[in-house]
């Protein structure tokens, strides 16, 4: 059944090869500097590689903005963002499936009753604009370097034709690999927990289930990438602004940047170490970045030749891409849940007992105004936080604290899943060991497991990080833990079968 | 990409050897027409027949780039503009073939009294010619010089010009058969507008360096 339902992220795998691919080597393929078919296959190879190696750094933040939990409504996400892009694009408003993933895993958090985390879609949304900018400025800041290198290098023609032609193979594979490191989440992300597919080992290499997972995504970006993107390149770098060899060249190290800027885990922990603020690992929109790196190259360049309608069509989009994505995923949900009767999300419950309260009171967080809600159950995040928060008893990250120790989630520990999933492996073998001494155990919440499992030193987190490393360590251990909810979960009605 | 570079390499030499090739005949011909008009009938007759050994090793070097050009994909975004660069400047070359030709069959009978004027008129093609394959280098090389040359090239046409008509003048004031004017007329004509297609070239070469520039 995960096959079927896995078509819909490969449909986005699709459309990602068709649209954001052109935005690599568009101008290159334009202005003839690379063939088609040369393009494809560095754009394939590179974007491949990026998917399975560093693919999961920006699916960490689109998992906090919505964390889908149920099958059905991971396809229904899946399929309403990737239509509604096929929709739009025909208008001739840009818009990205990174943007449209946004608006419709809102309207999933919505449709489910779950809390939208709106510090993390601020995040999400300004780093389009902030991404557009970025990439803007580098690009005219580049363009001043290029020109002034063309105009005292005194090159042959030929030769300056030689350098550029091979920089566009280079930055245009460099900018492939980050596009798959930066979208791919996008594409099979809300798969992970679910992957069907086991570790491989193939000599020294180990590749995991999700790295499987992520290969199959990147094949269908491949798919996209020879059947249409030939279409979409043609029309990058003649829509806002001709681009010369050297133009396209300068437009790819900008677009290229901004894309590593985005998806770089390293770029990240070298900011933490400098003290600098981190930049989100998101999945940012590459036609948009392109389109700021032409606009940068055109204002550069004195800025009379720029058609601004196109300008004013991207920052339309980067408003009404969301809006759409959510009225149509929105509409889609409700007639998946209704008329297919499929699982949109898990049907989870949140309820204010003795443990739940004496949880809260363990973690510092006054229990007093707890009594409207005590020993009542609720069927959505959404309620139990309007009665936390009625009378700002509560402020949101307190209340979102409570409803994370009050959600009632079944638990059964169960090794045989895990190393059926080949997930085992993901672990380090103290870990494993931990996880067997609680065999067949069963936990009520979440973070019952979690503080069983913290009994031993392999599943402890560092209090009060300080370094980058012991940071990326809490968040190793963040998404471990995750993955143990998503597979030992054992509804309800499956533990009465047993 | 060792092999890239040596085609790259190897095209820029036939570029270089093909602007060699329209240098060398341009000066050929202010040799060749100072012979012919000093008398010195078998010296021209050797440096004409030099000029047509140049003008058929410019065509082959024109063909084998243009070739390279289209067989390798170079330059895709400049390839059209180099060819017609490469096209018209061997119009310059077909043309001063033509004219020497014209002299070697025709034989025109040239009054001394002209002697100073038409090499001062060919003195002012040839240099327009020589300033147009610098124009050319440049536009391959250093794109900043191009406009430089550009100019010494239109000044030389203007001078050119201005010595032909004068030189006209001065032809049709002589005491000669009407018949014999206008062949000699014919000659003046075609020595100062060598001058003239080097101009044309540089309005495209103009048009093309605009075209380049960042």
């Amino acid at each position: 059944m995960i096959y079927i339902y896995l078509i819909s992220g490969l449909f986005i795998g699709w459309t990602l090869g068709a649209n954001n691919i052109g935005t690599i080597f568009g101008a290159a393929v334009t202005t003839r500097m690379i063939k088609f078919r040369q393009a494809a296959l560095i754009a394939s190879i590179f974007y491949f590689l990026g998917a399975v190696f560093e693919g999961s750094g920006p699916s960490g933040t689109l998992g906090k903005l919505g964390s889908v939990d149920a099958l059905g409504g991971a396809f229904t996400v899946a399929l309403a963002a990737a239509l509604i892009v096929l929709a739009v694009v025909r208008t001739g408003i840009p818009i990205s499936i990174s943007q449209s993933i946004v608006g419709a895993l809102v309207a999933w958090n919505f449709f489910s009753g779950r809390l939208t985390d709106y510090h993390s879609l601020i995040t999400i949304m300004s780093s389009w604009v902030v991404s557009f900018v970025a990439s803007a400025l580098f690009a005219a800041l580049l363009f001043h370097l290029v020109r002034r290198w063309v105009n005292r290098s005194k090159r042959h023609l030929l030769e300056q034709d030689m350098i550029t032609r091979w920089l566009l193979v280079v930055f245009g594979a460099l900018g492939s690999y980050f596009l798959g490191a930066n979208t791919i989440a996008s594409a099979v992300g809300v798969f992970v927990p679910v992957t069907p597919f086991p570790d491989l080992s193939l000599g020294p290499v180990m590749i995991s289930g999700v790295q499987m997972l992520y290969a199959l995504g990147a094949l269908s970006v491949v798919v996209g990438i020879y059947t249409f993107s030939h279409r979409v390149m043609g029309t990058v770098g003649k829509d806002i602004f001709h681009l010369s060899p050297v133009t396209a060249l300068v437009a790819l190290i900008a677009e290229t940047i901004v894309l590593f800027m985005f998806s770089s885990q390293g770029l990240q922990n070298l900011l933490h170490w400098l003290g600098l603020p981190a930049i989100p690992l998101v999945t940012i929109s590459s036609t948009h970045v392109i389109v700021g790196a032409v606009t940068g190259i055109g204002l550069a360049m004195g800025g009379k030749n720029i058609r601004y309608s196109v300008l004013g069509k991207v920052s339309l989009a980067w408003l009404a891409a969301p809006v759409m994505a959510f009225a149509f995923a929105f509409v889609a949900l409700f007639i998946t849940q209704n008329v297919f009767e499929l699982q949109i999300h898990l049907p989870l419950v949140y309820t204010v007992d003795k443990e739940a309260v004496m949880e809260i009171e363990r973690r510092e967080i006054d229990s007093k105004g707890l009594s409207f809600v005590n020993l009542r159950s609720f069927k959505s995040e959404m309620d139990l936080y309007k009665e936390l928060t009625l009378d700002q008893t509560y402020t949101r990250e307190e209340a979102k604290q409570i409803i994370s120790i009050c959600e009632v989630h079944p638990l059964q520990v169960n090794m045989e899943l895990l190393e059926k999933r080949g997930l085992d492996r993901r672990l380090s073998p103290a870990q494993v060991q931990a996880l067997q001494k609680l065999e067949e155990q069963r936990f009520n919440r979440r973070w019952e497991l979690a503080q069983a499992l913290a009994q031993d030193e392999s599943w402890q987190g560092i209090p009060q990080p300080k370094s980058p490393a012991q940071e990326a360590q809490n968040s190793r251990l963040e998404g471990e833990l995750d993955l143990l909810y998503k597979v030992f979960y054992l509804p309800a009605e499956a533990d009465a079968g047993k | 990409m060792a092999l890239v570079l040596k085609t790259t390499k190897f095209v820029e030499s036939q570029i270089d050897s093909f602007l060699d090739v329209v240098s060398d005949s341009a000066l050929l011909f202010q040799l060749s027409v100072e012979d012919y008009l000093k008398g010195r009938f078998e010296q021209f007759e050797e440096r004409l027949m030099q000029i047509r050994e140049n003008e058929k090793k410019a065509d082959e070097l024109r063909v084998a780039v243009e070739r390279y050009l289209y067989e390798r994909t170079l330059i895709p975004e400049n390839r059209g503009d180099v060819l017609a660069i490469l096209e018209n400047t061997d119009e310059v070359m077909d043309n001063i073939k033509d004219t020497l030709t014209q002299f070697s069959i025709e034989l025109p009978q040239i009054p001394e009294i002209l002697n100073d004027l038409w090499m001062q008129t060919t003195h002012a093609s040839t240099a327009a010619v020589e300033h147009l394959t610098h124009a050319v280098r440049s536009f391959f090389r250093d794109l900043g010089q191009v406009n430089n040359y550009i100019h010494k090239v239109y000044f030389f046409e203007r001078e050119a010009d201005q010595m032909g008509e004068k030189l006209r003048r001065l032809l049709f004031a002589q005491e000669l058969d009407l018949a014999q004017k206008i062949q000699l007329r014919w000659f003046a004509i075609h020595t100062e507008q060598i001058s003239d297609y080097a101009q044309a070239v540089c309005d495209r070469l103009a048009i093309y360096t605009i075209k380049r520039q960042l």
